[in-house]
């Protein structure tokens, strides 16, 4: 007997005890097994070696001096000056272009949800320098805003609010300036593309509705629209916002982080540290407190946004 | 159609034969990463690749152009995350880093054995060598030198280019005219200008390291960047944008008739040349002299094998460039200076007055500081100190303190 139940038991079909896990409740686990291995390998891996490469001494033109240093990178951090010049500076490229992309992007939004005549184009048009890559739109204006070829400065002296061509990357008090606008012209259709899909999503009834209340637009604007978008804006400005503090690459092109540090954020001092300097470790240590600045810049927004409530 | 068994395993054995040869046959294929960039270089490089394929039809060689500025990202991400080329382009100011990194093959027994060799002087191997090794074969050179207008020069009367800092000055006042939008000297302040700070603090007797230790000497040293500053700060002798102007800028400024002269090496010549007629509108001439010495870099640039998988064939492929059609090649698309003494006396060098300059300098130039960490201290201190003394962030002095703290952390 004993023989004859071993022979059935061998004889089992290879997918009938699959069969019988997924009757258990491990198959929801062993389903999200793929996911889970892939999410470990292209997002958990890679974080977590960020931080090990920020307690390491890891300078690939010194490797005799590799090796575990603890909190060495970030005591360093609080005494380097261009770390503080960088925050700061960083700070203000974000916050700066983050307004005014936001503020031009609401405009337009609002302006191409009219449904006006020529609205299509104008909104293909909108949506231009959204896809330039920024290594284009740098040098674009770059040579737009050159000293000696640029249309703009030209322009601006044919108006009389020049007296000469201005190098506006080569001063320290314009650079940061000129930046932010390139920036802002670059990246406003992100926020315009959001608040348009967001302004479609708002039924009609509530502005009518409104309006027979004798609401005034911007009572409508204040007590309809701005809720109706606060999800949009709050995910928008969060995208954003970590899309400007990682991209070093506008400002690579432009002004390479000078005159005298005068645009230097923190992602371009990293870059500049890991592939100039070849300070891996260091630039780690940077990377990791821009992560923990985002952490905490998202967690506060999310929390005073109240979106969550909702 | 039946076979039998015999027939079969007969097929076989010929279809097995035939396929072992055609991979004895094939190509061994190696890559090659470069920062070629310009139209002229590609050309250059075509023409080598071209008769190197003639001379070693068994070997096919795939070139990947890395922008300058990124190259050593991509190497350095290469040596760490794997994904090294077969050989890469060397230049000397990277080449401490290079070695320092372990991207370079130890080459010194191909080289001792190798015919060409004879052809490329000691001096052309001290910047590929490190601690009695060489790693890689110089190609070519990029020396230093001046390009000036000499149509602008005529107009004011100025019969030669200057020789001296002292008189360098004075042709830059003369020269200068910014009613007309005319400077008399295209600075490069942005990404690369670290390069001419150092010349200059090098003309005025300071060295940068001695025995592995940072050697600036603090009063020659300020010295040196108070003279290169006021030429724009106080003289106004160089453009209002010098302080972001790159290799792009201060090329476009003496192209357009900005600028009357600029200093840079043999490599822009046939782009200046594309804009400006040799002999009439531009002339070259030796970088000036300072106060202490006459600084100009001879920079011998070749090519390394990175890794050992097809050496044989990376070997042919590097010690090629050293020879001279190759050279003459990249000289013709490009202007560079070829690296052989067999190169060199070629009628198309010797020939062209236009050279003499470069011919000049290569008996005073000097190699480009080496040191590990080089790169990394003049990129991300020198240049943005010199840019706040520019902009009037710092003082010379401020800006010499914190170059020497650059430089000792950068030795640590």
């Amino acid at each position: 007997m004993r023989r004859v139940s071993m022979t059935s038991n061998s004889r089992r079909h290879p997918f009938s005890s699959l069969g019988e896990i997924s009757e258990t409740r491990y198959w929801v686990y062993l389903l999200l097994l793929p996911s889970l291995l892939l999410l470990f390998l292209v997002v958990a891996y890679p974080t977590i070696y960020g931080f090990v490469i920020s307690v390491r001494e890891m300078r690939l033109t010194r490797p005799g001096l590799n090796g575990w240093v603890g909190m060495k990178h970030y005591i360093s951090m609080m005494s380097d000056r261009v770390f503080w010049i960088s925050l700061k500076n960083t700070a203000i490229w974000v916050a700066a272009a983050v307004m005014i992309e936001m503020t031009l992007g609401f405009i337009a939004a609002v302006a191409l949800n009219r449904n006006l005549p020529g609205t299509r184009l104008f909104g293909v048009l909108i949506l231009l320098p959204y896809f330039l890559p920024n290594v284009v739109a740098g040098h674009m204006w770059a040579l737009l805003l050159d000293p000696r070829l640029g249309v703009i400065n030209d322009i601006l002296v044919r108006l009389g609010f020049l007296s000469s061509y201005k190098a506006w990357f080569a001063d320290p008090n314009t650079a940061l300036a000129a930046t932010i606008l390139v920036e802002a012209w670059h990246g406003f259709p992100f926020f315009a593309l959001l608040f348009l899909a967001g302004l479609k999503g708002i039924p009609e009834d509530l502005y009518k509705a409104a309006a027979v209340d004798g609401a005034g637009s911007f009572t409508k604007f204040k007590l309809i629209t701005v809720p109706m978008l606060k999800t949009v804006i709050t995910a928008a400005v969060i995208l954003r916002v970590i899309s400007l503090v990682n991209s070093p690459d506008l400002l690579l092109v432009l002004t390479g982080g000078g005159p005298g540090n005068s645009t230097q954020v923190l992602s371009l001092y990293a870059f500049q540290t890991a592939y100039r300097d070849f300070n891996f470790g260091y630039a780690g240590a940077l990377s990791v407190v821009m992560f923990f600045i985002l952490m905490v810049f998202a967690t506060i927004y999310i929390r005073l946004s109240r979106i969550t409530k909702e | 159609m039946h076979l039998s068994k015999r027939e079969f395993l007969a097929a076989s054995a010929v279809l097995a034969l035939a396929a072992g040869l055609r991979s004895a046959n094939a190509a061994t294929a190696i890559n090659y990463w470069h920062h070629f960039a310009s139209q002229s270089e590609m050309a250059g490089l075509a023409k080598i690749i071209q008769l190197f394929a003639a001379a070693n039809p068994d070997i096919s060689v795939t070139q990947e152009s890395i922008p300058n500025s990124e190259y050593m990202a991509k190497v350095s991400s290469a040596v760490v995350a794997g994904g090294r080329p077969d050989t890469g382009m060397v230049i000397a100011e990277r080449f401490a880093d290079l070695t320092a990194m372990g991207a370079l093959v130890d080459i010194s027994e191909h080289v001792n054995t190798w015919q060409g060799k004879a052809n490329l002087p000691d001096n052309r191997w001290t910047g590929m060598s490190n601690e009695g090794a060489i790693y890689a074969v110089p190609a070519y050179a990029f020396v230093d030198w001046m390009y000036y207008r000499k149509d602008y020069f005529d107009e004011a009367g100025i019969s030669a280019p200057p020789k001296t800092f002292d008189e360098f000055l004075s042709v830059c006042r003369k020269l200068t005219d910014p009613s007309k939008n005319r400077y008399a000297f295209g600075m490069r302040g942005g990404a690369g200008g670290f390069k001419y700070v150092i010349d200059v603090m090098e003309a005025f007797g300071s060295p940068l390291v001695k025995d592995g230790q940072a050697a600036i000497d603090k009063p020659a040293a300020i010295e040196a960047i108070t003279f290169y500053a006021d030429l724009f700060r106080k003289e106004k002798v160089a453009p209002p944008s010098t302080p972001n102007d790159s290799y792009r800028q201060i090329m476009e400024g003496f192209r357009t008739g900005q600028t009357a002269m600029i200093w840079h090496h043999t490599g822009s010549l046939i782009e200046i040349s594309a804009a400006l007629k040799p002999g009439e509108q531009f002339a070259t001439a030796p970088m000036p002299a300072g106060p202490k010495a006459h600084i100009a870099r001879v920079a011998y640039a070749g090519n390394g094998i990175f890794k050992e998988d097809n050496v044989e064939a990376a070997w042919k492929w590097i010690s090629f460039w050293g020879e001279t059609d190759a050279a003459i090649a990249l000289l013709e698309a490009t202007g560079y200076f070829p690296a052989s003494t067999a190169a060199l006396k070629d009628q198309r060098i010797t020939g062209n007055p236009i050279y003499a300059a470069a011919t000049q300098t290569l008996e005073f130039g000097r190699l480009p500081n080496s040191f590990v960490g080089a790169a990394g201290w003049s990129e991300n201190v020198v240049n943005p100190t010199f840019q706040a003394v520019l902009t009037g962030q710092l003082t010379p002095e401020q800006a010499v303190d914190r170059m020497i703290e650059g430089l000792e952390a950068a030795l640590r």
